[in-house]
This record gives structure tokens, C-alpha cells and sequence, in this order.
């Protein structure tokens, strides 16, 4: 095993990368080997289905399963070792499937069939001890010694990036947003990693593509959240238990959400949204639901304790699963690509265990106190005030912008962001996305020129509602997005934030707040390349980052 | 030593912690988990302050470490002496055991073969456990004689649910006091006391080994919820049964046939030490029929074995001459 995906990988002994016999995820030595030879093999299904897009052809099925295998394969999602034993039988018949509809198309266009090479002619063993035995080659650092590091830190970069994608473009799929542009997309990156491309500036301007699909499979993400549930609308959304039975829904998946919520529909069964469903209150047709009633608990690396003492059955729809304790193993369920063994998991849409488990478990004995916060602040929002945060930018109320956004993780180095928010000049306004907000989202942070200093645009999901608001800014000002009195702070966890990145970057944003720690793929000589030719900046301390911040502007 | 975790709201939980133990460890071990993730100082979930003591940290990432003096990961600090930490968490949030003591009925009982007794209890619904049956398979559930305080121990048969039924299998011990009040006065519709789930017998579900599972007697009950698990879960590990009687009226009545159709990797060996003429199955102890599978296996299994005490010594001694690591070893013994 070796994997450095996520922020929080080991960095214990001198190597950067989780190397042991499990990872600090949980992941064990086993299933991560088996999702590196998902992962080849994924690369090789990109290589026929590249082709098969090029001769005006595609293969719909085939290239949900990539994006559904990539998506496995994040941070703190499928930890089952059977489930990627099936994915890898699965993609092996669907590259069979492919090639030969590849050679078909080709002939038919009047051209002879490429022989493909690499992942494209893989063949997995069909024992256990046979796969592992195949990890090697899949490696992340599989020819680290021939091509070096920077390679394969590009590499890495670009996979992780294309991860993320995949995981985004799921989230879109699945609630009508199928795009053929965003299935070539991800087969021509899968295609392009196949080659092992060694050179620098190749990779580097594929990493960029890579930002600007991931760019357009937001935008598709935010058209298929808007376009089933209405734009967000400012919401209070209740932090206090109701007295009844309870169902919590966590992860990021709306529609999973949507349908829990029909399942439970005069059931007498209150459902709370947990972690980065949040969101989900300020969209109107979810909130309409009466009996979604409220949030409960925090950011993810905090939900054994408060799983532990939800009294009802948990329903983990995404990624941000952490091992189960015994305490409540057999009243969480996964759904969509997140997995556990032993844990019970959700087929076809199907909540009648869930509803069950809620109905047998006591659920709340009593309603607290009410206490709420505002979420709803997406692009419609905050653009519909564009008038009024212009005349407060002019009039001097309104001097600067943060946003503040990305995921949360247990590292204290994470303190950062919340002494970054409590700090921020009460004359600047704090935007932020993503789960890392759980920070500071109970903070008081008052007004500004009318409206709340405070302004939660959503989940990391919806980033591209943040670019838009940059982007109406700089048109109102009449100046580019590096030219507002804004400062982007992001703190990163996982591989769609790696995809955000490359957005950004893509997008010419400069300046961007980096943090807690750089990722452990990127060697000191491609972190150069991010800070000098794209002005990534390290986090240092809240408060010399804030005044260099306000200073810039100043400058 | 003993260490003492005060909470964000002032709970004080003490335990004690061995030589070279973390405290993490110790922790778990007294049925008190702290929220933690990695227990490799690398996630840092489970930060901590040493308020009084001294204690030395093992190897973990700098970054991960809380800022200020006596700032430790739990899962890397080793006390050397008596220890107090503060922990930033309440005590709500400290995970805990609670072993549920609640009131069931008997709501079938009927002969299993061989002398066993198949017992059908339904939970009562509790304001705090609500009406659910909550334990992982392999795990038992002590069950008092109704008025006195006599309790025995029975793992169960049947899967987690939500509708609050427990199955056993009891052998009617002669003499024995619940097999006495089971067989003479217990009746449907008696109420008793259970407590539970208890014990560690249950499936490493991670591991990527084939399974062996070895039964003998009502040592089938844990056996069998291990496989209906399997069989409700699709569980495609490889799995190997050996169930183990010494004549064949003592086999009890399971549903092999239904578990090999929804498990189609499972075998079965049927082993009678001493049985009738005409037997089709293995003839030997269920200790021999292991031998016959550990030397036909391709990679050593993970061994679960539940039976009376000298088939237990038995199984566990056949698997230790063929090597396999004592960590694969999973043993749960019953009365005879």
C-alpha cells in the first residue's frame, strides 16, 4: 500500500504517504491495493472510451461506471474490500465491451483499430492473493525511480484532480445532469495518464484542462441541484433537537436526501441533515418538506461521537465516512459509492430498513431550546443584493471579502480558519462553502451594511456559485476577479479540492490561501511552480495572513 | 498506573494503564473510547493536555500534535506514572460500552434435536434502546431465571433487527439451573431480564482471508448468525464450515441448504466422531476434520471456533501445528 491522497496522510517516519498496513483513514492495506488496480484499469477503460467519443460514439453505462469507480476511490468513501473485488470483475467485462465497440466504430469510420497498449490490455487475476499480487504496477509511484518525482507528483495531482471531477460529475449525473462534453472530458484525462506522460509542461497544461472541465462539471452540478430544487434562498436553519424518531443524512448527495424524504413522508419520522447536507435547507422544494426539521453535530471528523449519541439510524450518502463504532453499527447505512463491511447498504433507492430502524429507535425524548443559523447564500442570493454590496464597497462599509471555505479535518493546524474568521475586520464580510465553516458557523458575526457578515454560499459542491459571485463582483467594479478586495482562504482535505484547485488556477486566480499543510504529491520543486507562476500562497499565521491580505489591497 | 481523562465538563474517568500501554489503549480496553481515527499519531482526533505527570510520546507527525505545554496525542503518549488529561471533549461524547440490561418475554420455545432447547425471546420497547435488538453476530446475551439473580450465558442465533427478537439454542443441562427452569416451569409469555450484548466473538470483517468456522454443539448459535450475516450481506470471502457432533442425533436441525444458495463459496464439512453405519459425512472430531481442511487449504484461514471446552483445546491445537498466527485464532467456548 501506498497512497497520499488526502491532507491528513503519514507523515510519521520520514516518508510522506500512508504506507502501512492501514492508512490514518481507516483504509486497509488490501482495499487500498485493490483501488490502485481499480484505478489502472479505469485508465484503460478511459483509453477506449477517448476513442470511442473521438469517432462521435459513446458508451453511456461504461462511462458512469468510471466516474462511479473514481468516485469509490476518494477519501473516506468505500472501505469495502468486496465491493472493489466486484468493481474490478465489473470494469474488466466493460473494457471488453468497450474495445470491442471501439473496433467496430473504427472499422465502420473506414480506419483500422489502434492496438492499445497499458491499462487498456490488463488483465486481472481472478483471485484475491492474484490481484494484490498486480497492485505494484497500478502504484501511484509505480516508475517513480526512472521518471522521478515531479512527474509523478504531476501525475498524482492530475488523477486526484480527476477524482474529484468524477465525484462532482456523479453528483450531477444522478440528478439529470448526464453531459457527453464531461464524459470525454474524464476519459481523456483517464487516456492521457495511461500514456505515463513524462513530460512537464504536458502534464502541467493537462492539469489545467483538467481544471477548466472540472470547471464546467460544476457548473452542471449547480444546474442540476438549482434546476430539481429551486435556487437556495436565505434560511434559519434549526441546531436543536425536536422531540420524535430521527433519521440524520449526512454526506453531500441531495437527491439522496430528496428521496429519504419521500420515504419518511407522514411517517411521523424527523429528519435532520448532518455535516455538508447543511446546504440542503436553504434550497425550497427540500425545505418545503415539513419534517426536514434541522442540522445536527458538526464537520466529519467529529461524527463517531455525535453519531454515537444521535438516538436514530444515520444514512451516509457521500464521502466523510469514518470507521463505525459498535455503538451504532447496525443503525448506519451507506448509500451510493460510500462503503463499509458489515455496514448495511442501501440498494435501489430502497429506505425501508431505514425507516424501520427509526421507527424501532427512541428518537428524541424531548425538543430543546431553539437555536438556528442562516444558510442559503448561493450566487441568486447574494447577486440579487449586488446593488447594495456595491454601494457598501463604494461607501467604504464593506472593505474587504474573505471567503473562507473548504473541507474540515481533525488536525489542530486547522485552529487557522477559525482564528482567520473570528478575526477578519469587522468591516469585511466572511464568505464561505464547504464543511469547514462548522468552525465558526455558531460564531456571532453581526451585520454589515444590512446584511449578515456571515454568508454560507453552500457546500464545497457548490464553488461554482462562489466563482459566479467573484465574477458578477468584478463585472459591477469593472476590474478582474484578482483585482477585488477579496481574499480566498481554502482549507483543503480531500481530492475535490485538488479539482477545485485546478480551477482556480485555471481560471487565473491568484493568491489563493493554501492550508493546513500542502499536499504530500507535490514536491518542493512543483509547489515553486504553484507559487510562482500562480501566485498559491502557503498559510502562515490568521493573523499575518489577514494584514497581508488587507495589505495587498492597500498596495 | 492509573490515568485519569477529565472532560470539557468536568467528568473524571479513571482507569488503570499497563507498562509500554498508551493511553488510548487503556482507554478502549476499560470500555471508554475518546474520539479517535488513526491510532497511528498521525489524524490528530485524539489531541489531548497532560495536566499532571509525566509521560513520553511515541512516534507521531509534529503537526498533528495540540498546541501548548503538555499538548499529546492520546494514541502516542505513554504514561510514566499516574497521569491527569484533560480532554477536549464532554463526556457525552466519550464513546462507552453501556452493556443495556432490558425485560424480553418468551415468545416461542420448542426441541432443536439433541436435547436443545430453540428459545425465541422478544424484547420489551425501552425509552432508551427503543425496540431493536442491537449486537453484532457472534456476541451473547445473559439471560437471569426470572426472581432470582441467576444468570447464563447464550450467544445468539438470529441476526441484529428491529423488531426485538433474540434466538437461542440452550442445551438442557441435567441439573443445570436455567436448564432446569427452562425444561420444568418457563412458559410462553414469562418475562425475564436480559443483559447484553456481550463479548468479543465476532467476525473481523476487514480481514482479507478465507473464513473457517467450526461449531460444536449450540457452539452452531454464534456460528450460524456468522454465516446468516454473510448470507445477508453477500458476502463473497471464502468460507469453510465444520460442524461437529459426536453422533449424528446430536447434529441440530440448520438451514444448510438455504445458506449454501445465497453463499455459494461455502463448504461444509459434517463431521460425527462416532457415527451409525452408513454415514456420508466425515468421520472423525471436528479437530480432524480441520486438519483434513488446513492441509487442503491454500492459505491459512481465519479460524472461528465455538464449542464445548475440549473440542475448543482441540481445534485450537490443530490449528497452531499448522501454523497459523495466533491473531487468526477467534475462540468462543461453551458449557457442555
Amino acid at each position: 500500500m501506498f497512497c497520499f491522497q488526502c491532507e491528513q496522510t503519514s507523515r510519521t517516519d520520514g516518508i510522506a504517504g500512508c504506507h502501512t498496513a492501514k492508512g490514518v483513514c481507516g483504509k486497509d492495506e488490501t482495499t487500498a491495493d485493490l483501488q490502485d488496480v481499480l484505478i489502472y484499469q479505469l485508465k484503460g477503460l478511459g483509453q477506449y472510451s477517448a476513442r470511442l467519443h473521438k469517432l462521435g460514439q459513446l458508451d453511456q453505462a461504461a462511462d458512469s461506471f468510471i466516474m462511479y469507480g473514481l468516485f469509490t476511490t476518494l477519501t473516506n468513501v468505500n472501505f469495502n474490500r468486496a465491493v472493489f473485488q466486484e468493481l474490478i470483475a465489473e470494469a474488466a467485462r466493460i473494457r471488453d465491451r468497450l474495445r470491442d465497440a471501439y473496433e467496430a466504430a473504427a472499422v465502420k469510420a473506414g480506419k483500422v483499430p489502434g492496438q492499445l497498449s497499458g491499462p487498456a490490455r490488463f488483465a486481472p487475476a481472478d483471485s484475491l492473493p492474484g490481484l494484490l499480487a498486480q497492485a505494484q504496477i497500478a502504484s501511484v509511484r509505480a516508475g517513480v525511480e526512472v521518471v522521478g518525482e515531479d512527474v509523478v507528483g504531476l501525475r498524482s495531482l492530475i488523477l486526484y484532480g480527476l477524482k474529484g471531477v468524477a465525484a462532482y460529475a456523479h453528483h450531477a449525473e444522478v440528478l439529470g445532469q448526464a453531459r457527453e462534453e464531461i464524459y470525454a472530458g474524464i476519459a481523456h484525462a483517464l487516456d492521457f495518464l495511461a500514456t505515463e506522460p513524462v513530460d512537464i509542461n504536458a502534464l502541467l497544461e493537462e492539469a489545467l484542462a483538467l481544471g477548466r472541465l472540472n470547471f464546467t462539471v460544476m457548473e452542471a452540478l449547480d444546474a442540476a441541484n438549482t434546476g430539481n430544487f429551486g435556487a437556495p434562498v436565505p434560511t434559519a436553519v434549526r441546531t436543536t433537537p425536536v422531540a420524535g424518531k430521527a433519521i440524520l443524512v449526512s454526506g453531500h448527495d441531495l437527491r439522496d436526501l430528496h428521496n429519504i424524504l419521500e420515504a419518511t413522508k407522514d411517517k411521523g419520522i424527523n429528519v435532520y441533515t448532518h455535516g455538508e447536507v447543511l446546504p440542503a435547507h436553504g434550497y425550497p422544494k427540500l425545505h418545503a418538506y415539513p419534517h426536514l426539521v434541522g442540522n445536527y453535530g458538526g464537520a466529519w471528523q467529529n461524527q463517531q461521537a455525535e453519531f454515537a449519541a444521535f438516538p436514530g439510524p444515520i444514512v451516509m450518502t457521500s464521502n466523510c465516512l469514518i470507521e463505525p463504532q459498535p455503538s451504532y453499527r447496525n443503525r448506519i447505512f451507506t448509500a451510493g459509492p460510500v462503503g463499509w463491511p458489515g455496514i448495511r447498504h442501501i440498494k435501489n433507492d430502497d429506505y425501508a430498513q431505514v425507516v424501520q430502524a427509526a421507527l424501532a429507535s427512541p428518537g428524541f425524548a424531548e425538543t430543546a431550546p431553539e437555536q438556528t443559523i442562516l444558510v442559503g447564500f448561493a450566487r441568486d442570493t447574494v447577486l440579487g443584493v449586488a446593488g447594495t454590496v456595491v454601494d457598501a464597497v463604494k461607501s467604504g462599509a464593506i472593505k474587504h471579502f474573505f471567503l473562507i471555505g473548504g473541507c474540515d479535518g481533525a488536525a489542530p493546524g486547522r485552529n487557522y480558519y477559525t482564528d482567520f474568521a473570528d478575526h477578519a475586520p469587522k468591516d469585511s464580510v466572511v464568505l464561505t462553502l464547504g464543511c469547514g465553516k462548522y468552525r465558526f458557523n455558531k460564531h456571532d458575526f453581526g451585520t454589515i451594511g444590512g446584511l449578515p457578515r456571515l454568508l454560507d454560499i453552500g457546500q464545497c459542491n457548490d464553488t461554482y456559485s462562489a466563482i459566479q459571485i467573484a465574477l458578477a463582483l468584478a463585472n459591477a467594479f469593472e476590474c478582474g476577479v484578482n483585482d477585488l478586495p477579496l481574499s480566498l482562504v481554502v482549507s483543503w482535505f480531500e481530492q475535490k479540492a485538488a479539482a477545485v484547485l485546478l480551477t482556480l488556477l485555471a481560471l487565473g486566480v491568484r493568491n489563493v490561501r493554501l492550508g493546513p499543510s500542502l499536499p504530500a504529491f507535490l514536491t518542493p520543486a512543483l509547489l515553486n511552480v504553484l507559487v510562482e507562476k500562480f501566485g498559491v500562497l502557503p498559510v502562515t499565521t490568521a493573523e499575518a495572513d489577514i494584514a497581508a491580505s488587507l495589505n495587498r489591497q492597500a498596495a | 498506573m492509573t490515568v485519569t481523562l477529565v472532560t470539557r465538563d468536568e467528568a473524571r474517568l479513571a482507569f488503570s494503564c499497563a507498562e509500554g500501554q498508551n493511553v488510548l489503549a487503556a482507554a478502549e480496553a476499560a470500555g471508554l473510547y475518546p474520539p479517535a481515527m488513526c491510532h497511528e499519531g498521525s489524524c490528530g482526533l485524539c489531541q489531548a493536555h497532560v495536566l499532571e505527570g509525566g509521560y513520553e510520546m511515541g512516534p507521531h507527525t509534529a503537526s498533528a500534535l495540540p498546541a501548548g505545554p503538555g499538548g499529546v496525542l492520546l494514541c502516542r503518549c505513554l504514561p510514566q506514572g499516574d497521569l491527569t488529561v484533560q480532554l477536549p471533549c464532554t463526556d457525552a461524547q466519550v464513546g462507552r460500552h453501556q452493556i443495556p440490561v432490558r425485560e424480553a418475554v418468551i415468545e416461542a420455545m420448542g426441541p432443536a434435536g439433541a436435547g436443545a432447547v430453540a428459545l425465541t425471546l422478544r424484547l420489551k420497547p425501552d425509552a432508551a434502546a427503543g425496540v431493536g435488538a442491537d449486537f453484532v453476530p457472534g456476541q451473547y446475551m445473559e439471560l437471569a431465571i426470572p426472581g432470582t439473580d441467576i444468570r447464563r450465558a447464550y450467544s445468539l442465533a438470529n441476526l441484529p433487527n428491529w423488531d426485538g427478537r433474540l434466538d437461542f439454542i440452550i442445551r438442557l443441562l441435567p441439573g443445570g439451573a436455567f436448564s432446569t427452569w427452562l425444561g420444568e416451569r418457563a412458559a410462553v409469555g414469562d418475562a425475564l431480564t436480559v443483559r447484553g450484548p456481550l463479548g468479543h466473538f465476532v467476525l473481523d470483517e476487514s480481514s482479507p482471508r478465507p473464513r473457517c468456522l467450526v461449531g460444536g454443539g449450540c457452539g452452531m448459535a454464534p456460528i450460524l448468525s456468522m454465516l446468516r450475516h454473510m448470507a445477508e450481506f453477500q458476502d463473497s470471502t471464502p468460507v469453510h464450515l465444520i460442524y461437529g457432533a459426536n453422533r449424528e442425533d446430536e447434529l441440530l436441525t440448520v438451514e444448510l441448504d438455504e445458506l449454501r444458495a445465497t453463499l455459494p463459496q461455502l463448504g461444509v464439512t459434517l463431521s460425527v466422531w462416532h457415527p451409525a453405519p452408513g454415514w456420508a459425512g466425515f468421520t472423525g472430531t471436528a479437530a480432524q476434520a480441520l486438519e483434513v481442511h488446513l492441509a487442503e487449504a491454500a492459505e491459512s484461514p481465519d479460524i472461528y471456533v465455538c464449542g464445548p471446552p475440549k473440542m475448543l483445546d482441540a481445534v485450537i491445537a490443530v490449528a497452531r501445528e499448522r501454523a497459523v498466527p495466533e491473531a487468526q485464532i477467534y475462540a468462543e467456548r461453551v458449557q457442555s
